[in-house]
């Protein structure tokens, strides 16, 4: 569709929600409306320890300046998380602002979101800006969050970036019938490939739309992304209950164009492929409040068996040749293509969380693993999470990865890692 | 002979039991109706007390419309600010603002801690929920039993207080499908909401498998207000502060 097309859509979802709005002001709004600006926030402050695999290629890679450090290893980390809201009945300003402190030489600063929002209605609402979308039913991984920030499947509710954007949402609900109600989401997203870090050009200008439907009970999204220079993707998402104490959700994707990268004859290649990608899972809630949450994932652009074999050589290779611009390269191939936390194509992932055992409020445990189903490497974490008081957390969280050197999670850097974190609420 | 005596003495049996749940279910009836408006606002606070004298409390915002929609809305503490729930009926979902989407949820889940559950929270009406028989009353008060209608209700039975004189609830006692005693909770504390609705103002709850620890549910206000359908979908769930007034 050429872009013209496009702009009418958007001109036209734009107009149409600001005439439902005026058609639905029988529920008026309140007619002094209160300015409300908020300011919230936390600190977290992360203490880890690391017991380093200085046999793998990851580590050498990483590390080939500090080889002969010890491998038992520490960092001390701040996050502060800064924001502030202001909202009246149709009008928005969000700000949230991160930063990560390792030391006054090794900090940064990230604007995660910075929108404004305009509801013409209930029914209705325009934002622009810096926003986090976040698409899919899936926990731990997203095949359809087309517009989602990079999600950590070890820590899917950490706060993350948004994307610069604009969007248009209209509800509409109904009272009777097996459509309960429907959303309609259309977001325009500017290019991201910059020139002078400043200038777009305007064919790169993105669209993704969805669709929400609560239907029979069960929660439906069918979603589409447009681009001229990135992949084309079409996405369907559910989430249901089975039972009063089990849900099931999937995602499935089907991407055109997708790049794909692997190694091949010891440099990296680029291919644009047409493939699926799909999550099926389910969570359960036993009698005893056991949380478990079982998700099993799929990606065709993943690396098959012999592509992760050659990366892990191409690696290894780059560390033997012991030139500084040859490993230097592989370091920028490896953060650039290869930096997922789930490389290959089949993955389970299961969580199961215990809260307040022994009757000891506030103290939740959880396990979880994402197990590589193609090298039966895994990776199995414990967190222990303690709210002793209003407004402050603690969590305890050893992991460990385990497998063969060469599968994915033996082959990276870290053998054992344990977290402390300190986290406070204002 | 005897079938032919027996036939017609049951069927006035099972009449009687019939008009006496409808009588039963009339009660509850006015009992949800003299508890809240069918479409309210409200802000209230949760406290959960400890055996060791310590505290935690919560602030809600939380809006109702019809017997089937309730959503609510965390105030405080600033470590849950923001979250908010959604009930359609027997479909529940919580909204964290990081994960910044609804997540299908079950009402027997616990998403504070402490003795109350989502089902005490986002309660809706009994009478939706529960189908209600006369049990034996004293003086001052009814007592009803009262089986839940479908599976997806948290408490199997509950048992309860309400006074005869103005009909109002006093106590609960729940039970699970195996007749175990879950919590008990007490409504105390009478006020005057304004908009012709005197009810209690506290629920105070205490569980034997949380031994030595209670949480009070306290209503601040209660106040009648419309409110368009499209609040209670799950795209609203991350704006539902707008609607405060």
């Amino acid at each position: 569709m050429k872009f013209t097309g496009w702009f009418t859509i958007v001109l036209m979802l734009a107009l149409s929600t600001v005439a439902v709005a005026q058609e639905e002001n029988e529920y008026d709004a309140p007619a002094e409306q209160e300015k409300k600006l908020e300011l919230s926030g936390n600190l977290d402050v992360k203490y880890y320890m690391f017991n380093m695999d200085q046999k793998s290629a990851q580590y050498r890679l990483q590390f080939f300046n500090n080889l002969q450090s010890s491998s038992l290893l520490s960092q001390y980390k701040l996050e502060p998380y800064l924001n502030a809201e202001y909202r009246t009945s149709d009008l928005g300003f969000v700000l949230k602002t991160h930063a990560s402190y390792y030391s006054d030489t090794d900090a940064r600063f990230d604007l995660f979101e910075a929108y404004a929002s305009f509801n013409p209605s209930f029914a209705t609402t325009l934002q622009a800006g810096k926003r986090v979308y976040s698409w899919g039913k899936g926990y731990a991984f997203n095949p359809v969050g087309f517009v989602n920030s990079v999600k950590d499947p070890e820590n899917p509710e950490l706060a993350q970036g948004g994307i610069l954007s604009a969007s248009a949402e209209y509800i509409k609900s109904f009272p009777s019938g097996a459509l309960q109600s429907l959303a309609l989401q259309l977001i325009v997203i500017t290019p991201d490939n910059l020139i002078n870090g400043r200038y777009g050009e305007l064919k790169n200008t993105d669209f993704a739309f969805k669709s929400s439907f609560l239907l029979w009970d069960t929660d439906i999204d069918l979603m589409a992304y447009y681009s001229k220079e990135n992949q084309k993707r079409y996405g369907i998402d559910f989430s249901t209950n089975i039972k009063e104490n089990i849900e099931v959700h999937g995602e499935f994707s089907f991407n055109r164009s997708l790049p794909r990268y692997y190694i091949r004859d010891n440099r990296e290649v680029e291919e644009k492929v047409n493939a699926s990608s799909y999550l099926i899972g389910l969570r359960y809630l036993g009698e005893t409040n056991t949380t478990v949450i079982a998700e099993y994932y799929h990606s065709d652009a993943g690396l098959t068996s012999n592509e992760f074999e050659n990366y892990n050589s191409f690696l290894i290779r780059s560390i033997e040749s012991n030139d500084a611009a040859i490993i230097k390269q592989a370091i920028g191939i490896n953060q650039s293509y290869f930096k997922s936390s789930a490389l290959m194509r089949d993955y389970l992932y299961i969580k199961i969380t215990q809260p307040e055992p022994f009757d000891w409020l506030y103290f939740t445990p959880s396990v979880y693993t994402i197990y590589n189903l193609t090298d039966k490497s895994f990776l199995v974490a414990l967190t222990l999470n303690y709210k002793p008081s209003t407004n402050i957390e603690f969590i305890l969280w050893p992991s460990a990865l385990i497998g063969k050197e060469d599968s994915e999670f033996g082959s990276r850097q870290i053998k054992e890692k344990v977290e402390l974190w300190m986290r406070v609420f204002f | 002979m005897k079938t032919k005596i027996f036939s017609p003495l049951c069927l006035v049996f099972l009449f009687t039991i019939s008009l006496f749940a409808q009588d039963a279910n009339k009660l509850l009836k006015e009992v949800d109706d003299n508890l809240m408006p069918s479409s309210y606002e409200s802000y209230r606070k949760l406290i959960n007390e400890e055996p060791d004298g310590s505290k935690k409390e919560f602030t809600f915002y939380t809006v109702k419309k019809g017997n089937d929609k309730i959503a609510m809305l965390y105030l405080t503490p600033a470590s849950e600010k923001g979250r908010s729930t959604l009930r359609l009926g027997d479909n529940m979902w919580l909204y964290i603002p990081n994960v910044n989407r609804p997540i299908r949820i079950t009402s027997l889940q616990s998403v504070i801690g402490g003795v109350f559950n989502n089902a005490d929270i986002m309660q809706l009406e009994y009478s939706v929920e529960y189908d209600a028989l006369y049990g034996d009353g004293t003086d001052k008060e009814y007592i009803l039993n009262l089986k839940a209608k479908n599976k997806t209700v948290t408490y199997d039975k509950l048992k309860m207080w309400v006074s005869k004189t103005d009909k109002i609830l006093r106590k609960v006692e729940a039970y699970s499908a195996s007749g175990m005693l879950i919590k008990t909770l007490e409504f105390k504390d009478d006020k005057n909401f304004g908009g012709g609705l005197t009810r209690p103002a506290t629920i105070e709850t205490y569980s034997p498998l949380y031994k030595g620890y209670r949480s009070l549910m306290i209503y601040q206000s209660i106040k009648k207000r419309q409110f368009a359908d499209e609040i209670f979908t799950q795209s609203y769930m991350g704006r539902l502060g707008d609607i405060r007034k």
